[in-house]
C-alpha cells in the first residue's frame, strides 16, 4: 500500500488521463486528501529553499524581504482561490466535479513544479551565467506540465470537452480575480469597523 | 515615510557611534547625514567623506564683499578664478586663498571695457581665461596677462532664427581652442564656435521628454487650445564642463531621464552607467521636493566627476563607470551647509562650493574615509590593481556598506588566482557577471584537482548498477526456475 502511495504520483504526472481518472474514481478519497496536503507541504517547501538556497546567479533576493510565512501563502492561497473559483463556477455549468476532487486534482497537478524546481535549488549552485538558460527554461517546462496536468484534471473531475475545459479555466481566472478585490474590500471594511470600536472603547476609557 | 527613514538612519547612525566607540579609533565615525544608496536602492549610513573646515567672504579676504557670485574655476595650476558677477569683476586666489589679483576691465581697440552681469567662467591650460558676459550679450577672450584675444559676439548663421538671442552663460573650451557656449533660451544643444570665433554647429541637444499625462491633456484639446499650452521643448543645460580628453560633461534640469551626459565630439551621451544607479543624484526623495536637480558639474581626475544639487544643496561624486561614491554639503546654516549653492570645483583633493546669495566660499577637505575611497578609485582607474585591493580594503573596513568596493577587491583577487575568494567578494558586491566569471575559473579548478576522485567513483557506480542487474537477472531466472519446479 505505501509503495502504491508514492508510486502512484510519479504515475500520475505521465499518464495523466488514466492517473486523474483513478484519483476520481478508483482510490481511496482519505489518500487523496493526505497526499495533496503533502504535495502543497512540499511546494511550500520547495519555495522557501530556493528562495534562500538558490545560486547568486538565479536569484538575488533582498534578506530583509524575505519571509517564508508570506511563501506559505503564495503557495496556499493561489491554490485554495482556484478551487472556490472552479468549483462556484462548474457547479453551474454542470460539472461532476466535487470541491475535493478539485482541490486533489490541482494539487496533484502541481507535483511537476516540486520535481522539477528542487533539484534545481542546489543545481543552480554549480552554474554560470550562461548555463542559467537551462534554469529558466526548465522552471518554463515545470509550468506548462503543471498547466497540462491541471486541464486534463479538470477535464476528467468535470467530464468536460477540453474547449469547455479551456473557457472553465479562463472564467476561474477571471473569478479568482473577482475574489481577491472582494477580499480586499471585506477586509478594509472590517479594519474600519475594528478601527471604530477601538477608538470608541478609548473614549470610553479614557474619559 | 519620511520620519521612519529619518527615525532609522538616526538609530543607524547611533549604531554606528556605538560601533565606533567599542572598535576604537580605527572605524571611522557616521557623521549624521552623510548616507549612501545600497544595492537595494536603501539609504545606509555611510562616514563622510568631505569635511567642510574654512568659509571664505569678500571682506574676510580683503577685497569687498562678493555681490551675487556666479562661477568660479581652477585652473591646472591650482589658481581659482571666482566669477563676482554683481560687482562684474573676476577675483583669483592661489592656492592658499589669498587674493592675487583683479580683472574689471581690459582693453578693446585702446579703450577699456568691462563686463556687464557675467555668469560663467573658463580657464583654459595657457591660463586664458574666457568670460560669458551675459550683460552685453558676448563671450570675452583674454589671455593670461587680461589682454584680450578676441569676443565672440552673436553669431550669424541660417542654422538660426531671425529673432535668435545670444545669452551665453557657461562657458567651456578645449585644447583646440574651440569654446562651447551654453547660451539661455537655446533648446538645440552647446553652442560651438571655433578657434577664429566663428559660429559651426550645434552639439549635443537633449531628447523632448513628455509626460504621458500631459500628452493625453494636448491630444484632447483643440488647436486653439493647444496653441496657448506650452511647447514640447527639450530641456536646456544647466552646466557643463570638460575633461582632458575632450569629452564634455553636462547637466540638464530634467526630472527624470539621464540628467548627466558627457558628450563625445558628435554629441553622442557616451557616459558610463555601471553602477547600481544611474547618476543622477538622490535616487530616494519625497515627492514635495522632487528629484535632484543638478547644475553643475565638475570633472576630476581619473573620470571622477561631481555633480551640484539645487534642491538639496548636496554634491554628490560618481566614479567613472557610474558607481556612487559619496555625497556631502546640504541646505542650512551650520558650516558645510549652503544657501544658494551655484557653482562647485575642485582644487587637487579639496572642494569650493560658491553660495551665491551669501557670497560665500565653502572650502571642503578630504576625511581620511574621503581619501581612501579616492585613491582606491584612482589606483583601480591606473590599473594598478594591488593598490587598488588595498585601498579598497582600508575603505570597506570604515565603511562596510560601499558595495562597488567588494567588486574592485574581487577583480584584483581574481587576478591574482584566488577564484574562491573572488566570488565572495563578487556576491558581497552583487556583480553576477563577474562571479560567473570567477565561478566558471573556480569550477574548472576544482575539477581537475579532483578529477581522479571523481571518475574513480563513477567507474565503481557504473560497475556496480552492471553487477546488480546482472544479479537480478540471475535472482529472476532462479525464481522462474523454482516456479517452473512448483508447476511441475
Amino acid at each position: 500500500m505505501s509503495k502504491g502511495l508514492f508510486k502512484f504520483p510519479l504515475y500520475l504526472i505521465v499518464h495523466p488521463f488514466n492517473g486523474f481518472w483513478d484519483l476520481k474514481y478508483e482510490r481511496s478519497k482519505k489518500a487523496n486528501l493526505i497526499l495533496s496536503m503533502l504535495i502543497l507541504f512540499l511546494l511550500v517547501i520547495t519555495n522557501v529553499m530556493s528562495s534562500q538556497y538558490s545560486g547568486f546567479l538565479v536569484r538575488l533576493y533582498n534578506p530583509a524581504e524575505m519571509n517564508s510565512l508570506m511563501e506559505v501563502l503564495y503557495v496556499v492561497v493561489p491554490v485554495l482561490f482556484w478551487c472556490v473559483a472552479n468549483w462556484s463556477l462548474t457547479t453551474l455549468m454542470d460539472g461532476e466535479g466535487k470541491f475535493v476532487e478539485i482541490f486533489t486534482s490541482t494539487c496533484f497537478a502541481l507535483i511537476p513544479m516540486i520535481l522539477i524546481n528542487f533539484p534545481w535549488i542546489w543545481l543552480s549552485n554549480v552554474i554560470s551565467l550562461q548555463e542559467t538558460a537551462f534554469y529558466s527554461f526548465s522552471g518554463n517546462i515545470a509550468v506548462c506540465w503543471s498547466l497540462y496536468l491541471l486541464f486534463v484534471g479538470n477535464m476528467t473531475v468535470h467530464q468536460f470537452t477540453p474547449s469547455k475545459t479551456i473557457g472553465t479555466m479562463l472564467l476561474s481566472v477571471a473569478a479568482m480575480g473577482f475574489m481577491a478585490f472582494l477580499c480586499m474590500l471585506f477586509f478594509s471594511l472590517i479594519q474600519q469597523v475594528v478601527s471604530f470600536f477601538s477608538i470608541l472603547y478609548q473614549e470610553i476609557v479614557l474619559r | 515615510m519620511k520620519i521612519v527613514r529619518r527615525a532609522t538612519l538616526c538609530l543607524l547612525a547611533a549604531l554606528g557611534c556605538l560601533a565606533g566607540l567599542i572598535g576604537g579609533g580605527e572605524i571611522a565615525r557616521a557623521e549624521p547625514g552623510s548616507y549612501h544608496y545600497s544595492f537595494w536602492g536603501d539609504t545606509v549610513v555611510a562616514p563622510a567623506a568631505y569635511k567642510a573646515t574654512a568659509l571664505l567672504s569678500g571682506e574676510g579676504l580683503g577685497i569687498g564683499a562678493f555681490k551675487e557670485p556666479d562661477d568660479l574655476y581652477v585652473s591646472a595650476d591650482g589658481l581659482i578664478y571666482v566669477l563676482d558677477s554683481g560687482n562684474n569683476r573676476i577675483v583669483v586666489l592661489d592656492s592658499q586663498f589669498k587674493p592675487v589679483r583683479m580683472i574689471d576691465s581690459f582693453v578693446r581697440d585702446g579703450q577699456a571695457d568691462t563686463f556687464a552681469n557675467p555668469q560663467g567662467i573658463f580657464v583654459t591650460e595657457r591660463n586664458d581665461i574666457i568670460v560669458a558676459d551675459t550683460g552685453h550679450q558676448r563671450v570675452v577672450h583674454l589671455d593670461a596677462e587680461g589682454k584680450l584675444v578676441k569676443i565672440v559676439e552673436a553669431p550669424k548663421s541660417e542654422m538660426l532664427n531671425a529673432n535668435f538671442a545670444f545669452q551665453p552663460v557657461r562657458v567651456a573650451a578645449d585644447r583646440a581652442q574651440r569654446i562651447y557656449v551654453m547660451s539661455s533660451g537655446v533648446f538645440d544643444g552647446f553652442m560651438e564656435f571655433n578657434a577664429d570665433g566663428e559660429f559651426t554647429s550645434f552639439m549635443g541637444a537633449n531628447k523632448v521628454q513628455v509626460d504621458p499625462a500631459d500628452y493625453f491633456w494636448k491630444m484632447l484639446s483643440t488647436r486653439k487650445q493647444r496653441s496657448q499650452m506650452i511647447m514640447f521643448t527639450p530641456t536646456e543645460f544647466t552646466n557643463l564642463d570638460i575633461d582632458d580628453e575632450g569629452f564634455i560633461y553636462a547637466t540638464n534640469g530634467d526630472r527624470f531621464g539621464d540628467t548627466i551626459k558627457k558628450l563625445n565630439a558628435q554629441g553622442n551621451d557616451i557616459l558610463r552607467r555601471e553602477g547600481y544607479f544611474s547618476p543622477r543624484g538622490d535616487i530616494r526623495f519625497s515627492p514635495a521636493v522632487g528629484p535632484s536637480r543638478l547644475i553643475d558639474i565638475d570633472v576630476g581626475d581619473s573620470d571622477m566627476y561631481s555633480v551640484l544639487d539645487s534642491n538639496k544643496g548636496r554634491i554628490f561624486t560618481y566614479n567613472g563607470d557610474g558607481h556612487f561614491m559619496y555625497e556631502f554639503g546640504g541646505l542650512g546654516n551650520q558650516l558645510g551647509e549652503f544657501n544658494t549653492p551655484t557653482a562647485i570645483e575642485r582644487v587637487g583633493e579639496d572642494f569650493l562650493v560658491l553660495d551665491k546669495a551669501l557670497g560665500e566660499i565653502t572650502v571642503f577637505r578630504t576625511t581620511e574615509y574621503g581619501r581612501t575611497l579616492n585613491e582606491a578609485v584612482r589606483s583601480y582607474y591606473r590599473g594598478d590593481e594591488d593598490k587598488a585591493y588595498e585601498m579598497y580594503q582600508k575603505t570597506i573596513n570604515m565603511n562596510a556598506n560601499l558595495e562597488f568596493a567588494y567588486v574592485g577587491i574581487g577583480k584584483a583577487l581574481l587576478r591574482q588566482g584566488d577564484y574562491a575568494e573572488a566570488m565572495k567578494y563578487f556576491k558581497r558586491g552583487k556583480d553576477q557577471k563577474n562571479y560567473s566569471k570567477a565561478f566558471l575559473l573556480y569550477r574548472k579548478e576544482v575539477l581537475r584537482e579532483r578529477f581522479p576522485v571523481i571518475m574513480t567513483v563513477a567507474a565503481v557506480l557504473a560497475i556496480g548498477f552492471l553487477l546488480a542487474r546482472k544479479f537480478r537477472i540471475i535472482n529472476r531466472g532462479k525464481k522462474v526456475a523454482a516456479n517452473e519446479q512448483r508447476a511441475v
